[in-house]
């Protein structure tokens, strides 16, 4: 067996990372990309502005740019905030960015721009006839999109979504640059200290593969679910 | 006697695609047990007058009153709209729509399509929508096929289907847009049989469509719309064997 020289635990520790990170990052990209893709379909001309140049700019600009824009950025902002306090309500707190949350924002907040985009290509693939039945019965807005319009996009969505996971689960890989100790913190930081990188970016490497097999046995379920009468039984 | 208000009435409805007025004042009153047929080429505005008649297309003016109750409507920049959606959604719930393409949600099975609306729209108990669900597959002969996904079945049976899940809403009114249209001519059968059980059971119908011996059969008013207008109305027998217009006896000519 492979000898992890004492970095085991913290290996596992920083695995643990970045499967959190992952998966908040993912919820908060599902979320924000729900409301991109609502408002790139809204005729209201200031929300689908809005998305545009949220979308543009995060397509844009380099995912550790943004990071570190954020990151610091935040920093300086809450920062301020405190001096305001300080000075002008004589608050004294200290309030540190936290690095775990500055990353999921990050992460969450450039998968949401992609999301956004697979989700509007999904809502506009479902049949308009069925939305039209759903109204037609008296449903809400609410209602059709809860009922109709979300299960019949799914089967559309899926396959781009399981794509931007995959990226966004290697993406995490950059949080070191903020401080987090991820897995792959852990493992350069040992290669580092024992000059014996494949002893631990090989385990890195297998669990991030474990992680992806996991994730495309979930979604080819999920995808067999959203399939259901549409000739995919 | 002023006993039950009309299910529903449609005044001088007007709507434009661009440039293009298709509805230019089109007005329709059924009353409780009325079938109302819409007869008329293509293009003469047959079924957009049957879609404003639930606000699936926003009529440009007119009023539409629905068992009494009127729907106001308000103007914004994107045109005329109903004031208060939720007494749109109201209304729909009370009239329920056949459409041309079925449109039965493909997710779902035949049986959940028709419980669908009466338990999270009408809020019924879930047994008891099933109840009344089972006796509409009954009636319309798809008992077999509860289980069904649409896409696994024909199209004469989804259509009978769809209008089981409308008959499910127990409307005040039924639209029927093309019911027929998109079946093989074997298949139409079927579904007109099941329309002219509703019809003799009393129920208020308005139907668009192109079964001039459905509409000669069942109706209590025919009603020939020639580009959103209409050209000609009455009782069957008056319209459709004595035509007046040479436009309407050149349309009910035999074609061959």
């Amino acid at each position: 067996m492979i000898d992890l020289q004492g970095y085991g635990p913290r290996l596992i520790e920083g695995a643990g990372v970045t499967i959190q990170l992952a998966v908040l990052s993912l919820i908060l990209a599902i979320i924000l990309g729900l409301l991109t893709a609502s408002a790139k379909m809204s005729r209201n001309w200031f929300l689908r502005r809005t998305a545009t140049v949220y979308t543009t700019l995060i397509r844009g600009v380099p995912d550790l740019v943004l990071m570190m824009l954020l990151f610091f950025g935040g920093q300086i902002g809450v920062n301020a905030i405190s001096d305001m306090l300080y000075y002008s309500y004589d608050i004294d707190i200290y309030i540190n960015f936290n690095a775990f949350a500055a990353g999921v924002l990050t992460i969450g907040f450039i998968f949401g721009a992609y999301m956004g985009e697979t989700f509007r290509g999904a809502f506009m693939a479902v049949d308009n006839g069925q939305i039209e039945a759903g109204k037609a019965y008296g449903m809400s807005n609410g209602l059709v999109f809860r009922r109709i319009r979300f299960p019949q996009m799914m089967r559309h969505a899926l396959p781009g979504l399981s794509n931007n996971w995959m990226v966004l689960l290697k993406t995490t890989a950059l949080v070191s640059v903020i401080g987090l100790t991820d897995m792959v913190r852990v493992a350069a930081e040992a290669s580092r200290a024992t000059h014996e990188p494949f002893t631990f970016l090989i385990p890195v490497a297998v669990a991030y593969l474990l992680i992806a097999s996991v994730s495309e046995w979930i979604f080819a379920r999920l995808q067999k679910h959203y399939d259901i009468g549409f000739g995919g039984q | 006697m002023a006993a039950t208000p009309t299910p529903l009435e449609v005044r001088n409805i007007k709507k434009r695609f661009g440039d293009t007025e298709v509805l230019k004042g089109l007005s329709l009153q059924a009353q409780k047990g009325d079938v109302i047929t819409l007869i008329g080429a293509s293009g003469s505005g047959k079924s957009t007058f049957l879609r404003c008649m639930n606000l699936l297309e926003q009529p440009d003016d007119g009023d539409l009153i629905v068992h009494g109750e009127p729907i106001r409507f308000k103007t914004t920049r994107h045109g005329r709209e109903p004031e208060d959606w939720k007494q749109v959604v109201q209304m729909r719930a009370k009239l329920s729509m056949v459409f041309q393409s079925f449109n039965l949600w493909a997710h779902m099975t035949l049986l959940e399509n028709i419980i669908e609306a009466p338990i999270h729209v009408l809020k019924k108990p879930k047994k008891e929508a099933l109840e009344h669900a089972h006796a509409l597959l009954d009636r319309v002969g798809l008992t077999a096929r509860a289980n069904a996904y649409p896409a696994q079945m024909s199209g004469g049976q989804q259509q009978r289907g769809a209008i089981a899940r409308a008959l499910a809403m127990d409307p005040e009114v039924m639209l029927f847009d093309e019911p027929t249209s998109a079946l093989d001519p074997e298949l139409v059968g079927d579904v007109l049989k099941v329309m002219h059980g509703l019809a003799e059971e009393g129920r208020t119908m308005v139907v668009v469509t192109h079964e001039m011996g459905f509409a000669r059969d069942v109706s209590s008013q025919v009603i020939y719309l020639h580009q959103g207008l209409v050209e000609e109305a009455g009782p069957p027998d008056q319209v459709l064997n004595n035509p007046q217009s040479p436009r309407l006896q050149q349309f009910l000519a035999p074609k061959y």
